[in-house]
């Protein structure tokens, strides 16, 4: 029974945990946040397993976890409340050639990674270029030209 | 976001994407608590919230100042910890300590230094015989490590002396 308790405990936590961070966050993998990650992960598992190595616990321990995230898409497939909950929207950042700055100070961006996106993606020089920005919701930055 | 409802930036746009800015908003402002609370979680843990700091470590004694404990007040499951229970009694003799309540259902002990001379369950605890030394000290180094959840009571008492009675809490 522990198992999938600490199993369920710990998706909740890490979901809160990862709301709280922003979609930002793990979007664009620096090597800081690569070794981030692998800490997040390691602590993560001590205290998934416990003192218990065995078979039986760790696949109990993975079948929670992967019913929880299949039994989540399914309801994020059916009520659209549920699906902006736990991914979010899209939100406009550029528009027109123009920053919305009030949008890019809430969501911890720059107009370096505004550029950085656009640059990458589409070649882009000038923020006069860019028709539209958007934060996706995975963190991605997506750029349209004008 | 005190201004937000006048501000341009945070009226919904349609076109290239349809956006809920009312529930952004909302993010965002989850975002912030939420910060302020992982601060708040970050200063409690250095303060012993979650054991070993100020708020944690406690030292009490009875009444005649007898029997003394020294130990941890927030324990984590699965994680040691140390306590030490003193006692004053006759010089060179034994002296009899009984650790009752909750303790044993919350915690295991996993060493026990020095060891006692003589060791009996009684009840729901153990009652443990110490040797004295020459000022009629004796000392018990426990190391526990929590098994349960939630609060324990407990009292460690010795014959003559006031008993002391502690709380521990146990985290998941």
């Amino acid at each position: 029974m522990d198992s999938v308790l600490r199993a369920a405990a710990m998706y909740l936590a890490l979901m809160v945990l990862f709301k709280i961070a922003g979609r930002r966050s793990l979007a664009e993998l620096t090597t800081f946040d690569f070794v981030l990650l692998m800490i997040i992960g390691e602590a993560t598992q001590q205290a998934l397993l416990g003192d218990d190595f065995s078979m039986t616990n760790s696949m109990l321990v993975i079948v929670t976890l992967i019913a929880i995230d299949v039994g989540l898409s399914l309801l994020k497939q059916r009520s659209q409340w549920v699906s902006q909950l736990i991914d979010g929207g899209p939100t406009i950042i550029v528009e027109n050639g123009k920053l919305l700055h009030k949008r890019l100070r809430h969501a911890r961006l720059i107009e370096a990674d505004v550029m950085e996106a656009a640059r990458s993606s589409q070649g882009i020089e000038t923020l006069d270029q860019i028709k539209f920005a958007i934060l996706e919701r995975n963190g991605k930055i997506s750029v349209i030209a004008v | 976001m005190n201004d937000e409802s006048g501000h341009t930036d945070y009226r919904n746009r349609d076109y290239p994407v349809r956006e809920d800015m009312a529930h952004q908003v909302k993010v965002w402002r989850f975002e912030r608590w939420g910060w302020y609370t992982l601060v708040l979680l970050v200063v409690l843990a250095l303060l012993g919230l979650f054991s070993r700091g100020p708020l944690s470590t406690r030292d009490v004694q009875g009444s005649d100042g007898k029997v003394r404990v020294q130990y941890e007040m927030f324990h984590r499951n699965g994680s040691t910890n140390p306590m030490q229970l003193s006692v004053i009694g006759t010089p060179d003799a034994m002296v009899e300590l009984e650790l009752s309540g909750a303790m044993l259902e919350g915690f295991s002990i996993e060493s026990l230094q020095p060891e006692p001379i003589r060791a009996v369950s009684a009840g729901q605890g153990m009652k443990l015989w110490v040797q004295t030394d020459a000022q009629g000290r004796a000392n018990l180094y426990l190391t526990l490590r929590g098994d349960g959840l939630g609060l324990f009571h407990s009292r460690i008492a010795s014959p003559g002396a006031t008993a002391v009675d502690f709380d521990q809490f146990i985290f998941p």
